[in-house]
């Protein structure tokens, strides 16, 4: 009986592992490789490993993929620009079917807005022409359909872009706020779930305070097919910015434009922690809420304004427990001015 | 070239053309291998892998939790994620992350578990698909030590060994009944061998339903039950020595192995069921196996009342039927048994209904009035009642 041998050796040896284990504890094979100096993040030598927890949940103890500046076209949105009115505003989004790597190790295949989930951040000052060219280099119809005020002939419902298709959408940019557009092909929600959606920027004729500027898209993916999420991120990939903190610093202002495109699930929600913000719904009117957590339905989106009152690791999560733990958290790291 | 040779040299030609049809297949088989999968993308596309992990066992140590999985698909398998009660948790591997077919891994996972809830554990592979395994309550899985070893064997002791070796106290007593009565408890042996073979082979089909098809479903179940039934058979030509139908200690020792197969199954269920928490074995389930066994021991001490037995055969006896279920206990508690319980399920199947045919030859030989008699009925349906009614109280 080898495998019995085996157990006992291992089981021998266990005591012995716990110590270096609070260092090697990894993700799957990526961490394996990487994960050899993270005691420097606050795991302990004293720590028991079981009760690490949301210790080894930073830096390279977190199970991110990718490098440090992979989703810096999605977290920063392009710069505002000033009120003149008719100025066009070009973008183009091409769909395509894609297999992104959302977890270490974990393939999701994708329907994208130009390679990935959620799509670019498209942005617009009030009363500028937004001119949307839309190629479908995908496999199945898809469409654009952009919240806001437009004519309903450009409003992604009726004009099917089939593969190999392509369709320019174009409308003025109004109202000023902050907005999501998504494909609306049915089975709509395969369509949403898949990948197709993005973040829509209209800045107000007055433009907002200067600010670091970030945009962060809640989603969930349901990689096994059962109509339940298996992961949640933001901006795409598990624990991303747990591995990767947001570097911001102390007493600047912080806008976060937040967006919640969670399929199957009714709400999303964000928590900062050890700090306050405010939070404009939809980024319109004049309704500012002073809180700490902020819940959305799909679809719902706003502006949260923060000054970080002290420097530090603020953790930031959806209030919903499972969300956490299933990818949806991540770090500011607040340094001194 | 004479006649004679040239018959031989036929003889020979045909002989060697037995390996034309293997040839052939071999020059298929590699025709099938070059041309790929274009043959089946005649039909249409083939489904994609189901992709899902096959759970062996989990075991719940102090601040960790570890799975055994393997992957029962032919395409490769990969373990990306791993989660418990839908949290992601840091793990490691002892074994490959990419596993080929049938090929398993153990994922240690640092986690403080909660004694008595309930707990789900999820392995999710490379293109997302996620498999999960529940443990209705969390028990700590006990651990391979002096005591442990001690105690499974105490268990096994209990519930094979003594229960058997009491029965076959029963042997004075038998001694002094009239041939009539001997074969009512010969017949009854045949009646509670019937209900352990019928018992063993509908666990062992069970069981077989819960491993991968690749180990072969009910088609290793009968394998199992064919090897030992034949395996028997031969045992009992040896012992008989020529002569027709097995008698006294002979008998004796061939009930006794049949029924030792099936304890060895019934130990590996036992340690199993215990390690990963499906059962309270508490007392009550030891006792309930002890009455249900005693018979056992009956069944091995009716065949030898004629005989000459000497105490240390009786002990001989008690420990082939009886020791086999110390070992099942170990290997259940400590190892991953998922293939061999079922296949010792499946000998002891083979072995038990095997026997029962020995003993109906014997039967029918000593009745008054032969397998037709009252003796005869009467004791093989009093055989299958007292195991049915002593089961009662284990399950």
């Amino acid at each position: 009986m080898p495998k019995l041998t085996r157990r006992r050796l291992l089981c021998a040896t266990a005591p012995l592992a716990a110590a270096p284990l609070g260092v090697t504890l990894a993700f799957g094979r990526e961490a394996e490789a990487a994960g050899h100096d993270h005691a420097g993040h606050g795991g302990t030598a004293t720590r028991s490993t079981a009760a690490a927890g949301h210790a080894a949940m930073i830096g390279d103890g977190a199970p991110a993929v990718g490098g440090p500046n992979d989703l810096d076209a999605l977290l920063h949105p392009p710069p505002a620009l000033p009120h003149r009115p008719g100025r066009v505003r070009e973008y183009t989004l091409v769909a395509r079917d894609e297999e992104l790597e959302i977890a270490p190790g974990v393939f999701f295949p994708a329907w994208t807005y130009n390679g990935t989930v959620p799509g670019p951040v498209i942005r617009a000052t009030e009363d500028d022409v937004l001119r949307v060219r839309f190629a479908n280099a995908g496999a199945h119809p898809h469409t654009i359909h952009f919240h806001g005020i437009h004519p309903t002939n450009m409003d992604g419902v009726f004009e099917i872009v089939g593969p190999g298709e392509d369709f320019t959408y174009e409308f003025p940019a109004r109202p000023a706020g902050f907005h999501v557009y998504h494909c609306h092909s049915t089975p709509l929600k395969k369509h949403i779930h898949k990948g197709l959606y993005g973040a829509f920027i209209i800045d107000p004729k007055v433009p907002r305070a200067p600010a670091r500027e970030l945009v962060m898209v809640m989603n969930g993916y349901d990689t096994d097919g059962d109509g339940e999420n298996n992961f949640y991120t933001v901006n795409g990939r598990t624990f991303y910015y747990a591995r990767y903190p947001i570097r911001v610093r102390r007493g600047e202002l912080v806008r976060v434009y937040l967006a919640n495109l969670t399929e199957f699930d009714l709400i999303n929600s964000f928590h900062l922690h050890a700090d306050f913000f405010r939070y404009q719904p939809t980024g319109t009117g004049e309704h500012w809420e002073y809180t700490d957590t902020v819940m959305q339905c799909q679809g719902q989106r706003g502006v949260l304004e923060v000054r970080f009152a002290h420097a530090g690791t603020f953790m930031f999560h959806a209030h919903q427990s499972e969300f956490t733990e299933l990818g949806w958290m991540g770090y500011f790291q607040v340094e001194e001015p | 070239m004479t006649a004679a040779s040239a018959e031989t040299a036929r003889g020979l030609a045909w002989r060697l053309w037995a390996l034309v049809p293997l040839v052939g297949l071999a020059l298929a088989v590699a025709v099938v291998v070059s041309v790929g999968d274009r043959v089946v993308e005649l039909v249409g596309g083939t489904a994609p892998p189901a992709d899902e992990f096959d759970v062996r066992r989990v075991e719940l140590r102090p601040g960790e939790v570890r799975v055994l999985v393997r992957n029962p698909q032919r395409d490769d398998l990969t373990i990306a994620t791993v989660t418990v009660d839908d949290a992601i948790v840091p793990y490691t591997l002892d074994g490959p992350a990419t596993l080929g077919r049938l090929r398993s891994s153990t994922i240690v996972v640092p986690y403080d578990w909660v004694p008595g809830d309930p707990l789900a554990v999820g392995v999710t592979s490379s293109t997302g698909i996620q498999t999960t395994h529940e443990i209705a309550a969390a028990v700590q899985t006990p651990e391979p030590g002096a005591r442990g070893v001690l105690g499974y064997g105490l268990i096994g002791l209990l519930v094979g060994v003594v229960p058997v070796a009491l029965g076959l106290l029963w042997l004075p007593s038998l001694r002094r009944a009239s041939p009539a009565w001997i074969a009512a408890f010969m017949a009854l042996t045949a009646g509670l061998l019937t209900f352990l073979g019928v018992e063993a082979l509908f666990e062992a089909l069970a069981l077989q339903a819960g491993l991968p098809p690749a180990f072969g479903g009910p088609g290793l179940v009968l394998l199992g039950v064919a090897a030992s039934a034949l395996g028997m058979t031969f045992l009992a030509a040896r012992l008989s020595r020529g002569r027709v139908g097995l008698s006294g200690l002979a008998l004796a020792l061939l009930v006794a192995i049949g029924i030792g197969v099936h304890n060895l199954g019934e130990g590996l269920a036992i340690g199993t069921s215990f390690a990963t928490g499906e059962i309270q074995l508490g007392a009550f389930l030891v006792i309930g196996f002890m009455v249900h066994n005693v018979t056992e021991g009956l069944g091995i001490a009716a065949p030898a009342t004629r005989a000459r037995v000497r105490l240390w055969q009786l002990a001989g006896l008690a420990l082939v039927a009886g020791a086999p279920a110390i070992l099942g206990t170990w290997i259940g508690g400590y190892g991953s048994s998922d293939l061999l319980t079922p296949v010792f399920f499946a000998l002891a199947a083979g072995a038990a209904l095997q026997v029962v045919v020995e003993v109906a030859r014997h039967v029918a030989r000593i009745a008054p009035g032969g397998l037709r008699s009252g003796w005869a009925v009467g004791g093989y349906l009093a055989g299958i009642a007292a195991m049915w009614a002593t089961g009662l109280l284990v399950g």
